[in-house]
């Protein structure tokens, strides 16, 4: 019977040096992938990019047809949930820790830099002009310098595609149905602004006879109430303080004067009731719920959202609201603009490799994304899956993540321009006239934030230079100094002590990769 | 035999059955607000205003998710794998639990050690995934039961059960001429029930909810158990709402969620009353002395 | 019969006896457990040697081979952390909260389900106090803000009591009674089927004869039913003790909002943070070991107390 526990420690010896000798193997980033090429001589590339949800695209399915057809390429993508991107980015880590990184996939939360210093990416500088002469001509010349910046070896080397967004798209929306029933004009100083609000709140411009109005307000973390922080010149993107030049120097918008004065402001707005008591509380859902029970009079959302939220209003009470631009509007002695950023981080990756083979079919597929004559079919996706005719026109069905395939390859997010959006809005008005009320209002919202914009000098800024300091990338301190400042709780004084705890605490650090990094882009 | 009951002891125990009452009613109020939810419309999920009754009466999300074809795939793999997974874990967990109970098993203290640092001391998920991922359980459907068919918390559990196992009724089967293993499986684990069903209970609702290990392990969507499919179909509701017409859909991402909550909370609960006989009083020593 | 039930006795308890002798007289045990034995190998003593990386600096093209070694850089990072006495004294405060306050809950609730009469009744109440168990803590944290919301149950009825709404979940010092109450809510029904599993063991007559003794339910339940819980109460709570610094990251993050984290921030929430940037493996994997060190320590010590005091603990 010792024999048996003998053999036991035998082979929990072998299994023990088997499960390392599978980790020593991973050494190897440039382990070629003999997968690549299938029986019938397409070359197939594993993709990895965001997937709410949808079906994934397995070989010889409909959508690896579909893109074999527009790439010339078989395209693998496998499920992974996206949460927010946090799996995404777990499974990422794990797979390439085993050695099998996926071909070309979106690298996430600033994960490029520690793998073009291993190597382990495809530098693209001098093939992406010549093999994806569409891409390198839909990306501006400026901001492939932007991507230049990335490389943490210093020599301005392409190691990915940018996530580009050529323009404004978050805008302060107003109801402009509430401003024509109190017959008020649209505001412009910031005292109209706070008349405006008042009036919301008392005039019963929803004409429910009741006082259920909330003026304005936005999301738990102060996010989605960039209209307010807008006023004070912040550069701000969905609730984070972004970077800009204050001073002269390139600055976090956080621990400025300006951002002491806006919380001021809001705070004052939140003292006299203008903002929704529970802003710092609420989530997308409680947030959304007032909206669209006609009860919120201004927010801050994507432009386009103006159609979203007109048609849930009418679904749920009724009423067709007609949410409008709000002007960027300046406090006195600042000068108020919308937070634009170009360039959102990188969209593709290439997996670093010899094999020509696989080296041109990830050029295929990159030449294709970048090509305009080709993103409606991008966008599209299959007739019949994702879409269908209506009145001779093809239209996107509503989502089913029961029967759709993920589209992963979407360039009218992450590469197109105004154009083709407000072309998109054109083409659904066209296919259901019914709708024209609502998606008339995102047209033109699309249309008017734009000279609002403002492109910040912070666009394009890698995440890598918070390396270190996860408190500064999370906004910790921000977040919690200013929460409790707006609702009173802490005086607006303690927001100096807040600004010498965040340069304390990394930020002196941050702030000078962040300027190392903005010389480099000059 | 039986004594009468004192008035106090009728006041005392009716006022616990009050209180326990009381609270369990509690308990349920926001479990109501869940299934409010799923069968109200997606306006009324729009605008958040869903309390304790449904607002809009509608079986949409519901139809949607019970005439999901692939719901239900997931549902019946789901199924195979706890029952299958509750067998497994069942007899690995009894086998290592007992000889523990015994102060004569030489090994037994090394053994707690060694299970209790399983416990404390947790592995970190890059070694654990390449270990795993080496013995090749990546998207192969073992990988639904085998990581969660022994842990030590249960097995602790079930030894100190069978620590509290009458040392008689041992003996006197041993005097028989019963050898150990009889002895284990013929007397101890039938008088067992109580806990089999506690530790049963407790692997099989594990396995039931696991969605960590399928979600690093299986990218196949054939082999997707049922939290993971339910994640994929309600996925993350991304910022920006979707332009297509939404004319005759009367759910939401909030309220599918509802649905599939209770829906994956269902079976659950149908089947813990059944488990129940196991527990009720004198159950594990009546079995020991019939 | 009687040299025989004598011999079966004297072998236990002798711990002299040697490896080779044990083995062979109880060979069945060792057979038994082996494939428990080699399972905690493979599935939990491989991957833990991968703690090593705690000491590196983990790269995951590299691998655990080809980092580099940087000692006990992490755990200085994090005892220097300028928050670490915050996340220290939160984590303790939380902890104490849930092993005095949060686990005996589950002991009483047994006892008053035990002193039900009728079964179905009896079985209607257990099943739905362990319902909200099965409740993610992303569902219950929103109707617990919904429920403390403006127009949620709570401040309506401070509006009816002719009191001011509160909003709650931005109030520092509602934090933990908050974090208490809901842990009991969703955990303490599931708490109690140990308990009740423990109390369908007690022999029906020990009541029968104590009841004609004259004992009060009251009594029996105090004087019968709860010191033979006693073992089962020990186990559970050495088991429990391991994770002291360990409260489970969902709760309290789907419960705090910015206007708490000085109350609410602990050791969970910050590696959830660190580990949003990339490749921190190491540095979270080091707060891991500390967490585990902390709570192997104390079950060493409360086993040894309850060794001294009672004869019960884990060996």
């Amino acid at each position: 019977m010792k024999a048996k526990k003998v053999m036991a420690l035998v082979l929990a010896g072998i299994l023990t040096v088997s499960a390392f000798a599978g980790c020593g193997e991973n050494g190897d980033p440039k382990e070629s992938g003999s997968k690549s090429v299938s029986e019938n001589g397409t070359v197939e590339l594993e993709v990895w990019n965001c997937n709410t949800g949808f079906l994934p695209c397995e070989k010889d399915s409909e959508l690896y047809n579909f893109y074999k057809e527009l790439t010339g390429v078989g395209i693998i993508q496998p499920y992974v949930e996206w949460n927010g991107g946090s799996n995404y980015q777990q499974q990422l880590n794990l797979k390439i820790s085993a050695g099998e990184m996926p071909d070309l996939f979106l690298p996430v939360n600033g994960m490029e830099a520690d793998l073009i210093k291993n190597g382990a990416l495809l530098d693209l500088t001098d093939i992406l002009p010549e093999k994806a002469p569409h891409l390198w001509e839909s990306v501006p010349e400026e901001v492939w310098d932007i991507v230049r910046s990335y490389d943490p070896t210093g020599e301005g080397r392409i190691y990915g595609v940018p996530n580009v967004r050529g323009f404004t798209v978050y805008s302060g929306l107003i109801r402009q149905d509430w401003l024509d029933a109190l017959d008020l004009e649209m505001p412009t100083t910031q005292d109209e602004f706070v008349e405006v609000l008042r009036a919301f709140k008392e005039d019963d411009p929803n004409g429910n006879g009741m006082a259920d109005e909330i003026p304005t307000g936005g999301r738990e973390e102060a996010k989605w109430m960039d209209h307010l922080f807008a006023m004070y010149g912040l550069a701000m993107q969905e609730g984070a303080p972004d970077w800009d030049i204050y001073d002269g120097e390139l600055t976090y918008a956080g621990v400025t004067e300006n951002m002491k004065d806006a919380l001021q402001f809001i705070r004052g707005l939140y003292e006299e009731g203008l903002l929704d008591p529970e802003t710092l509380l609420n989530d997308k859902a409680g947030w959304e719920g007032k909206i669209n029970s006609d009860r919120v009079g201004v927010c801050y959302h994507w432009a386009e959202s103006a159609t979203a939220f007109s048609e849930a209003m009418k679904t749920a009470t009724g009423t067709e609201p007609d949410w409008a631009v709000l002007p960027a509007i300046s406090a006195p002695g600042y000068e108020s603009f919308y937070t634009t950023k170009q360039v959102t981080g990188l969209e593709w990756v290439v997996k670093n490799t010899e094999d020509e083979a696989v080296i041109d079919a990830v050029m295929k597929v990159l030449d294709a994304y970048g090509n305009p004559d080709l993103w409606d079919d991008f966008y599209y996706g299959i007739e019949g899956m994702h879409s269908e005719k209506v009145n001779g026109k093809l239209q996107k069905k509503a989502d089913d993540k029961g029967t759709q395939q993920n589209l992963i390859i979407n360039p009218a997010n992450s590469l197109a321009d105004l154009e083709f959006k407000v072309e998109m809005f054109k083409d659904m008005e066209a296919a259901d006239e019914s709708r024209t009320w609502a998606l008339d209002q995102a047209i033109r919202d699309l249309e008017e934030v734009q000279q609002y914009g403002k492109v910040v000098a912070g666009d394009g800024m890698p995440s890598s230079v918070y390396e270190g300091y996860p408190d500064i990338l999370n906004r910790t301190l921000y977040v919690e100094y200013a929460s409790k400042i707006i609702t009173g709780e802490y005086d607006i004084d303690k927001f100096d002590e807040f600004v010498e705890k965040w340069y304390a605490s990394g930020g002196e650090e941050v702030t000078k990769a962040a300027r190392e990094w903005y010389a480099k882009t000059q | 035999m039986k004594v009468r009951e004192s008035v106090n002891d009728r006041i005392f125990r009716l006022v616990i059955t009050f209180i326990l009452v009381v609270l369990a009613i509690i308990t349920l109020i926001p479990l109501l607000t869940v299934l409010a939810l799923s069968f109200s419309s997606k306006a009324a999920a729009d605008m958040n205003i869903v309390n304790l009754r449904p607002v809009g009466f509608t079986f949409a999300s519901w139809k949607y998710i019970l005439s999901n074809r692939e719901i239900w795939k997931s549902f019946f793999l789901t199924v195979v794998a706890t029952v299958s997974g509750v067998l497994l874990a069942l007899m690995i967990t009894s086998m290592m639990a007992y000889p523990l109970s015994k102060k004569e098993f030489k090994a037994a203290k090394i053994l707690m050690v060694a299970a209790l640092i399983t416990m404390v001391f947790k592995a970190p998920i890059v070694p654990y995934f390449l270990t795993v991922k080496s013995i090749g359980l990546f998207n192969h459907p073992l990988v639904l039961v085998l990581p969660q068919i022994l842990t030590a918390y249960n097995m602790i559990i079930m030894r100190s059960f069978f620590q509290q196992f009458p040392l008689e009724v041992e003996e006197a089967a041993m005097i028989d001429g019963a050898g150990r293993f009889r002895l284990f499986y013929q007397i101890v684990i039938p008088s067992s029930k109580a806990v089999l069903a506690t530790v049963g209970l407790f692997y099989g609702v594990t396995i039931w909810n696991q969605f960590q290990h399928p979600m690093m392990f299986i990218q196949d969507t054939d082999l997707f158990p049922l939290q993971m499919k339910i994640r994929q179909l309600i996925g993350d509701g991304s910022e920006l709402q979707t332009l297509a017409s939404m004319a005759g859909i009367n759910y939401s991402d909030r309220t599918l969620q509802a649905a599939v909550v209770v829906f994956a909370i269902l079976p659950i609960i149908i089947v813990y009353p059944f488990l129940q006989k196991y527990f009720a009083k004198g159950a594990m020593l009546g079995s020991v002395k019939g | 019969m009687a040299e025989k039930l004598s011999a079966v006795r004297q072998s236990r308890g002798r711990s002299s006896e040697s490896w080779g002798h044990n083995i062979k007289k109880y060979w069945p045990y060792y057979l038994m457990v082996l494939p428990g034995f080699i399972y905690f190998i493979i599935f939990k003593f491989i991957p833990m040697l991968g703690s090593v990386i705690a000491f590196e600096d983990y790269n995951i093209i590299g691998g655990i081979f080809n980092s580099e070694w940087v000692g006990l850089k992490h755990f200085r990072a994090l005892f220097t952390y300028e928050d670490f006495h915050r996340i220290l004294r939160n984590t303790m405060i939380l902890g104490f909260c849930k092993t005095i306050l949060i686990f005996p809950i589950p002991v009483i609730l047994s006892l008053m389900l035990n002193e039900v009469r009728g079964l179905k009744l009896k079985k209607a109440i257990q099943t739905a106090i362990y319902i909200p168990y099965f409740l993610s803590w992303v569902i219950v944290g929103g109707l617990i803000f919904d429920l403390f919301g403006i127009g949620g149950l709570f401040n309506n009825v401070r509006n009816a009591l002719g009191m001011e709404s509160i909003l709650v979940m931005q109030k520092e010092s509602w934090f933990r009674p908050i974090f208490v109450l809901s842990s009991i809510w969703k955990d303490a029904g599931w708490g109690t089927v140990v308990y009740m599993a423990a109390m369908s063991g007690i022999d029906p007559s020990l009541y029968e004869s104590a009841a004609m003794d004259g004992a009060s339910r009251f009594q029996r339940m105090r004087h019968i039913t709860f010191p033979l819980l006693i073992p089962t109460i020990i186990t559970l709570f050495l088991l429990n003790i391991g994770n002291f610094l360990e409260l489970g990251f969902d709760q309290v993050f789907n419960l705090q909002t910015p206007m708490t984290y000085s109350v609410s921030d602990i050791f969970d929430t910050y590696v959830y943070r660190v580990g949003i940037q990339q490749a921190q493996y190491s540095f979270t994997t080091a707060v891991g070991l500390f967490q585990s060190v902390v709570g192997l320590a104390l079950v060493l010590i409360f086993n040894k107390l309850s060794q001294k005091t009672s004869e019960g603990g884990l060996w």
